[in-house]
């Protein structure tokens, strides 16, 4: 499905992946438009419902991104992100989703390029993974 | 709370965001959307009339809520907020939607950067109904500061704070004080001895009573936020100076990061010779000659043919991309210097740029040409000079090179060879930047909260970064930036109270279930637990508003000002559902 123009959003710190996403932007890095960025203060504000919220709202893939470990602005929150990440990603999988529907990466505000090539990458395999229907669909039925 | 009556202001920004988003298009389309009362579009928002218009229209259409969409947050958010201010609407009743650095500078399709902009616009405007009057919170200020690095940065931001009366901690990992200032000659342009600049300024730190001293003695963990820091310093030295006894607490309320710079070692260029040929040295070991006053080859003879090698490391893609900025006009003064000393050697100097700006600094160069100096250009990008051994008693060492100016391959002949190697981050930055929350740029130098508008402040409340540790600088911009941080803090004592964040959790404690799990993740121990009504509350001077336990709270008991369930949730379904 070339011309497939997935929709993903990302869920991003400000202090890391945030500025880091900005430094593409003055770096003037060229990258693909499918990915929307919301953001946090930190990776541990990220309640994963909204990753599931995401699916139902239309996305078609779901980005995670903060600071590196040990360098997050308020010391451990991209830590307890991470292990949230792990439970969730076991729950997911046995929901029957597809785990590569999912990124959670490391983006520092020095990392323009970084950010560009996750974009890139990413939007990229979901494409190649087509629509996710199955959730939507089921959310479509709970409204009626 | 009254009806939301929302404007919405989509900047041109020039022809930055305009090019690729077609901004008229989204301020039309957004016309109809509930609750909005009129849209906009202008060439700069962010200029005097650009805020003027916002502060007009909300008196006159009585406006509660604010959209603009432009430039990252980052940069201009404040500036708005403080537009809200000026027009009596509490500033947090704003929100911005990033349609420069997230879309017009990184797309290349019109069409679809319009697209995306016009998804993060729809979401700002849906959440921006459930933004909330927030008040920002103050701080008291430990009137003391800390400041890591007793070079001439951090000794003349020292002497500035304290002789307006106010306490410094001054931490020095090495055994002395003046860092690279005290290891040179002279200063160009004008040739002022180095020695005599610091000498002064290191006796006055030592009498300061002001200052108190930490020699051999680095910081490891900083715990706080501004105003309010502490950490535990152990030195290893404990009877020279004023040193002191091992893990000492020491509390502040604003840090100054002055690590300096370190000289590149040139080994890893091969094509130098460095390490291989005894007289190829680099321009620390050649100030050491000077300082000395004996400018001689490792034999113990006077050398007669110097070249002096630019950008060694520096402007090289395999090494480091940027210009390490004082360099070149070391090199001139090294000419100048080797001139009056060595009337009769021949001096080399082999360039790529002539980059010699400062005050005063083109002049010298200008000068310095005047002075039987050989001025040889070759292409740093692809084309470096390469030391040979040679055969010749008075040219040991031959530097074959392709001169750009005049087209011709040459060989120069060398008895020494001083290498102008580039300026790096200190090995230290990464572990200092954790301590202090401050963010490193790829280069490992640190970053500045704003690089024009802002340059010595961080993201960090009450953390500063000077001189050499900001990128590579001479004396002149290093005491600039000292004495501008050394303001800054003075500024924020004087107040006694500085403005945080308004963003903090707080807890419904008809929700709390009393869990307590929120306690044990707060990394600023602000929870604390109410044995009698059996809930957790939020400290909110202490609470830095990072969200992790308004995730983590199960019963959704916690929330947090500024970035609420209904807050997310809503911009998150504009956003995919916009589109």
């Amino acid at each position: 499905m070339p011309d497939f123009q997935p929709k993903i959003v990302a869920f991003v710190c400000t202090w890391c992946t945030y500025a880091g996403a900005d430094l593409a932007g003055t770096s003037r890095i060229k990258y693909e438009p499918n990915v929307k960025i919301i953001r946090f203060p930190c990776t541990g504000r990220i309640d994963f419902m909204f990753l599931l919220k995401s699916f139902a709202y239309g996305a078609d893939g779901v980005i995670v991104s903060g600071c590196h470990p040990n360098d997050c602005h308020y010391t451990s929150g991209n830590f307890h992100a991470r292990r949230r990440w792990i439970v969730f990603r076991e729950l997911v999988d046995l929901l029957g989703m597809d785990i590569n529907r999912l990124c959670f990466s490391w983006v520092s505000a020095a990392e323009g390029a970084q950010w560009a090539e996750i974009v890139n990458s990413f939007t990229e395999q979901v494409r190649t993974l087509g629509p996710y229907k199955e959730y939507r669909e089921l959310a479509e039925k709970d409204k009626k | 709370m009254e009806k939301p009556r929302t404007g919405v202001y989509i900047c041109h920004c020039g022809t930055n965001i305009a090019k690729m988003v077609d901004v008229q298009a989204i301020a039309e389309d957004m016309k109809d959307t509930v609750n909005v009362i009129i849209t906009r579009d202008y060439k700069y928002m962010c200029s005097d009339p650009g805020q003027d218009q916002i502060i007009k229209d909300i008196k006159e259409f009585n406006l509660n809520r604010i959209v603009v969409a432009a430039c990252s947050p980052r940069i201009h958010e404040l500036t708005f907020r403080k537009a809200l201010q000026k027009a009596g609407l509490n500033p947090y009743l704003f929100q911005m939607a990033n349609i420069r650095e997230h879309v017009s500078w990184v797309h290349t399709d019109r069409a679809k950067a319009t697209k995306k902009a016009r998804a993060l616009v729809s979401a700002a405007i849906n959440r921006v109904n459930y933004h909330e009057p927030l008040i920002e919170r103050s701080v008291d200020i430990n009137p003391a500061t800390l400041i890591i690095g007793g070079g001439i940065s951090g000794i003349t931001a020292a002497l500035e704070i304290a002789d307006a009366g106010k306490k410094i901690f001054l931490i020095e990992k090495s055994h002395k004080l003046g860092g690279h200032t005290a290891e040179i000659d002279l200063t160009y342009p004008y040739f002022y001895s180095a020695q005599q600049l610091i000498k002064p300024l290191i006796e006055r730190v030592k009498n300061n009573k002001n200052i108190e001293l930490f020699l051999e003695t680095e910081v490891k963990e900083i715990s706080g936020y501004i105003g309010n820091f502490e950490t535990i310093i152990s030195s290893k030295n404990t009877d020279k100076i004023p040193c002191l006894p091992a893990g000492r607490k020491l509390t502040f309320g604003n840090i100054i990061v002055a690590i300096g710079l370190s000289p590149m070692d040139p080994s890893p260029l091969k094509n130098y010779g460095y390490g291989k040929f005894p007289d190829v040295i680099t321009s620390s070991e050649f100030e050491n000659m000077l300082l000395s006053g004996n400018i001689i080859k490792k034999n113990g003879n006077i050398p007669e043919n110097i070249a002096i090698i630019h950008c060694v490391g520096s402007r090289n893609n395999d090494y480091h991309d940027y210009c390490s900025r004082i360099c070149c006009t070391v090199a001139l003064k090294y000419a100048n210097q080797l001139r009056s000393a060595l009337p009769k050697a021949n001096i080399y100097e082999l360039y790529a740029d002539m980059r010699s700006m400062s005050k005063g600094c083109e002049e010298l160069y200008t000068e310095t040409s005047r002075k039987n100096i050989m001025f040889l250009m070759f292409d740093q990008r692809n084309d470096l000079p390469e030391i040979k051994k040679g055969n010749d008693k008075s040219a040991p060492l031959i530097i074959e090179m392709n001169e750009k100016l005049s087209g011709e391959t040459i060989e120069v002949p060398a008895d020494m060879v001083i290498l102008m190697t580039a300026m790096e981050a200190r090995k230290s930055a990464k572990e200092v930047a954790h301590s202090t929350g401050v963010s490193l740029c790829g280069n490992h130098f640190f970053i500045e909260k704003h690089p024009k508008l802002d340059p010595v402040a961080t993201t960090t409340g009450g953390v500063y970064i000077v001189g050499g540790c900001q990128s590579p600088k001479d004396i002149p911009d290093s005491v600039s930036q000292a004495r501008a941080a050394a303001a800054r803090i003075l500024g924020v004592i004087v107040r006694g109270t500085a403005k945080v964040s308004a963003t903090a959790a707080y807890i419904n404690s008809s929700l709390c279930c009393g869990c307590q799990m929120c306690l044990s993740i707060c990394p600023y121990t602000a929870i604390t637990y109410d044995e009698e009504k059996k809930v957790s509350v939020v400290n909110e001077v202490l609470c830095q508003g990072c969200g992790t336990c308004v995730a983590l709270c199960r019963p959704k008991a916690i929330n947090i000002y500024g970035c609420s369930h209904i807050q997310m949730m809503t911009e998150l379904s504009a956003l995919l559902l916009s589109d």
